[in-house]
C-alpha cells in the first residue's frame, strides 16, 4: 500500500470504506429466499424428464416443421383442387347437355319420324329420351293430333 | 486449499449430504459473494438477483467440479461471470441509446438508494466505472477486496502479470479522475 500512496495520492487519501448497504436483515433472510427457489426449480422440471426432452428436441422441432410445411401446402391445394374438378365435370356435363338439346331441337318433326320409321336404324332411344325430343319440338296439340292418326 | 473447504466439496459431491454442506456454503460465502456482485452492478436489487443465480448455479454444476482451483476461486468465477452476464443482456435490452457499460451502471448507481457513501465517495466510484470492464473487476477486487494475484489469475483466468499491469493502470485512471474533478 506503500506502493499504492507514491503512484495515487489523491486514492490514498480516501478511507477504504463500503459506501453501499442492503435492507435491514437481508442476509439472514437470503438463505430461506434462496431455498425456496431452489425447491421451486426441484419441482418443476425432474432431471430424467428433462434430458427426454432434450434429446428428442431436435427430432420434435423437425417433426413439427414438416407437419406445418405439410399443412400450409397441401390445405390450400386441397381446398382449391377439388372445386376445380368439379367446376370442369360441371362444364362437361353442361357441354353435353347444350349439344344435345341443340340436336334435338336442331330435327324437324318430319325427320324425327323419318328417323323412327327407318327399319336400319341402329340408335335405340329409351322412353325417356324419346319424351324430351317430343317435349321440346312439338305443342301438346301436335302430339294429340298425331296419336289419334 | 483450505481444509473446510474439501469437507464441504466432499459433502457437496455426496447426495446424502449435499442439502446441509449447501447450506453451509452459503452461509459461508455469501456476504463476500454479493459485495463483491454489487460492487460490479452497484444496484441492491440487480445484485440479489445474481447472488441467488451464482448459488443455483453452484447447485447445479457442484457436481461436476474438478478441484482444479479452489472453492472460493470457483465461486468468484461464477459470481463474475453471472455479473458479466446480467450487464451485458441489459445494455443490449435497454432502450435507451448507451455508449458503454459505465453508463448504464453510473445510472444504476445513481438511482441505488442503497448507496450511503459520502461525495468523495460517489467521485471514486465514478472513476471506478469509468475503466474498462477488467481493469474494473482488478480493480474491485484487489483495493476493496485485497485478492491475492494468484487466486485472481484463477477467478479471471488470466496472469499475474497481467493483472499486475491491469491494477497499476486502473490505479493510474482513477488518481488521474480524482485529481481532475475540481
Amino acid at each position: 500500500m506503500e506502493e499504492l500512496q507514491n503512484i495515487a495520492p489523491e486514492l490514498s487519501k480516501i478511507k477504504k470504506e463500503n459506501p453501499f448497504k442492503v435492507p435491514e436483515h437481508y442476509f439472514d433472510d437470503f438463505s430461506a429466499r434462496l431455498q425456496m427457489k431452489l425447491d421451486a426449480e426441484k419441482i418443476e422440471v425432474p432431471k430424467q424428464q428433462k434430458k427426454i426432452i432434450q434429446l428428442l428436441k431436435p427430432a420434435l422441432t423437425m417433426a413439427a416443421g414438416f407437419a406445418l410445411l405439410f399443412t400450409l401446402a397441401y390445405w390450400p391445394l386441397k381446398l382449391i383442387t377439388p372445386n376445380q374438378q368439379a367446376n370442369n365435370t360441371g362444364i362437361e356435363i353442361d357441354i353435353n347437355e347444350m349439344l344435345y338439346a341443340n340436336m334435338v331441337e336442331g330435327i324437324d318433326q318430319n325427320s324425327f319420324y323419318a328417323l323412327l320409321d327407318e327399319p336400319n336404324n341402329s340408335t335405340q332411344l329409351s322412353d325417356e329420351d324419346l319424351a324430351i325430343i317430343v317435349n321440346s319440338n312439338s305443342s301438346e296439340y301436335d302430339i294429340f293430333s298425331e296419336t289419334i292418326k | 486449499m483450505d481444509t473446510s473447504d474439501l469437507d464441504l466439496i466432499a459433502d457437496l459431491k455426496n447426495e446424502k449430504t449435499r442439502d446441509l454442506a449447501f447450506q453451509t456454503l452459503v452461509n459461508k460465502y455469501k456476504e463476500r459473494l454479493y459485495w463483491h456482485i454489487r460492487k460490479m452492478v452497484m444496484d441492491h436489487d440487480d445484485a440479489d438477483d445474481i447472488l441467488q443465480n451464482t448459488f443455483i448455479k453452484v447447485w447445479r454444476s457442484v457436481e461436476k467440479f474438478r478441484e482444479e482451483s479452489s472453492l472460493y476461486t470457483w465461486l468468484y468465477r461464477i459470481a463474475t461471470n453471472e455479473s458479466l452476464t446480467f450487464i451485458n443482456s441489459n445494455k443490449r435490452r435497454s432502450m435507451v441509446p448507451m455508449n458503454d457499460t459505465s453508463e448504464f451502471l453510473m445510472n444504476n448507481l445513481e438511482s441505488d438508494v442503497y448507496f450511503d457513501g459520502d461525495e468523495i465517495q460517489l467521485r471514486l466510484q465514478e472513476a471506478i466505472l469509468k475503466l474498462p470492464e477488467k481493469q474494473r473487476i482488478v480493480f474491485n477486487l484487489k483495493y476493496f477486496e485485497e485478492m491475492k494475484y494468484e487466486d485472481m489469475s484463477q477467478v479471471l483466468d488470466t496472469s499475474v502479470g497481467a493483472l499486475k499491469a491491469s491494477f497499476h493502470h486502473a490505479v493510474k485512471k482513477v488518481e488521474e479522475y480524482l485529481k481532475n474533478i475540481d
